[in-house]
């Protein structure tokens, strides 16, 4: 088990009183996922769409790496790693 | 009397408080960069707002003094892995022991244990003409709801379906729109395909309905059974809100020139007043803009029985009538596109 940060963009922190990051335990991305779903329902339902997934516009970088093209079983965290969550809205 | 004024907003909300209606004091905005789509408030006294976000999904949330809340854990939610999409809470209703939320994708969600817990009302979000329920310009959405807990009835309007009424406390759904005129006629059903985009009831007589439809201004004296076109003096048929005002059994309306436009026609923004159940219609007021060629969507008009009228518009005005819409003021500021304007006494 690794601990890594969570940052939120500013839409989500106001979710959680404006706290823009906190940390969990976890020895993947899935299980770090997984943990949010766990122990953050109402940060979630705005994170994962019906299908588990994570919604269509949202991406989680794991340090500088976007993620969503990669098998989330496959990213071992370590101590220290940051998972970002951004808004992905292009288009104008 | 003080008045409470909360306006909900493409990016998020304000609250408009008053002592005399007239000058007011503006706080926000609560929810910075969130869709606000609805309030309601509870008789314990518990607010309840609605939130959307095209990249997050929505939610409800609670607060005892609107200004901090919490959102709730257990909000309406389709089933994980099922095909529908919780994108919107389009409205609140609080008034009864039995909460109830109208959401896109259409359906409808109650919670019976002052709103922690939300379950689908099956009923209707299976109801056998369900497959063929198809978005309008607004989204599948069900945003209009009519609460009668001394008779177990209730109704639903969705956009682009029609009205569907309840006679069991949601139980089982029928369709309501005969007499209305249909706007896209199902192969199959020909009970649905009617565009409702707003419906406001007489509390002392329940039966009494009126319904702002995509067709027309239509009235019903039956609870829903029928309904005649009522358009005597309407510049156009088309538009969004209606609200009925309690104490004055006064109506309101704000035309807007056909459905392929949605302006107020030659920019005259104006608010219509019925005093007579809709039988004519009549614009009202002075100190209303004009060449002003924004909207009023359905949510963003209310009264607070006492004289008061409040309307917000899609430029972000918002204007206020303390004497039945004979005079009105707009308020200094300009705010995001407004969605929803909810009246509550201080």
């Amino acid at each position: 088990m690794a601990t890594v940060r969570i940052e939120l963009p500013s839409l989500l922190s106001t979710l959680l009183s404006g706290q823009e990051q906190f940390d969990l335990s976890a020895g993947t991305l899935a299980e770090a996922l997984a943990a949010i779903r766990a122990d953050h329902p109402t940060l979630a339902v705005h994170v994962f769409d019906e299908s588990g997934e994570l919604r269509q516009h949202v991406l989680c970088f794991h340090n500088d790496v976007n993620t969503r093209w990669l098998n989330p079983h496959d990213i071992v965290l370590t101590d220290g790693d940051t998972l970002r969550f951004y808004q992905a809205v292009s288009g104008g | 009397m003080g008045v409470v004024v909360f306006v909900g907003t493409a990016k998020g909300a304000f609250t408009l408080r008053s002592e005399d209606r007239r000058s007011w004091d503006i706080s926000g905005p609560l929810f910075p960069g969130w869709k606000i789509t609805t309030s309601d408030r509870s008789a314990d006294g518990t607010f309840f707002v609605g939130t959307s976000s095209y990249v997050y999904g929505a939610a409800i949330h609670r607060s005892d003094n609107m200004v901090d809340f919490q959102q709730i854990e257990a909000g309406p939610k389709y089933s994980d892995g099922g095909d529908r999409t919780l994108n919107q809470i389009w409205k609140l209703d609080c008034s009864s022991s039995t909460f109830y939320a109208g959401v896109d994708e259409a359906g409808l969600f109650r919670s019976t244990d002052g709103g922690s817990q939300w379950k689908p009302v099956d009923g209707l979000n299976d109801h056998p003409t369900r497959a063929k329920w198809f978005p309008g310009n607004g989204g599948l959405c069900a945003h209009s709801l009519l609460v009668e807990p001394a008779r177990e009835r209730l109704h639903c309007g969705i956009s682009a379906v029609g009205v569907f009424r309840s006679d069991d406390a949601g139980e089982t759904w029928q369709t309501r729109n005969d007499g209305v005129r249909v706007i896209i006629e199902d192969q199959d059903h020909k009970d649905i395909g009617f565009c409702v985009h707003a419906l406001a009831q007489d509390p002392d007589a329940p039966d009494h309905i009126w319904r702002q439809e995509h067709t027309g201004m239509f009235r019903s004296r039956d609870g829903g059974d029928t309904w005649q076109a009522i358009e005597d003096g309407l510049p156009s048929t088309f538009g969004f809100p209606i609200v009925r005002d309690h104490s004055s059994r006064n109506l309101y309306s704000f035309p807007l020139d056909k459905d392929e436009y949605r302006m107020p026609a030659d920019g005259h923004f104006a608010v219509y007043r019925s005093t007579d159940d809709g039988d004519s219609w009549e614009p009202r007021g002075s100190g209303l803009p004009q060449r002003f060629y924004a909207g009023v969507l359905r949510g963003a008009m209310d009264t607070d029985h006492d004289g008061g009228v409040y309307v917000g518009s899609t430029a972000g005005t918002v204007h206020t009538s303390h004497d039945h819409g004979e005079s009105w003021q707009t308020v200094e500021a300009i705010l995001p596109r407004i969605l929803t304007v909810d009246v509550y006494q201080d």
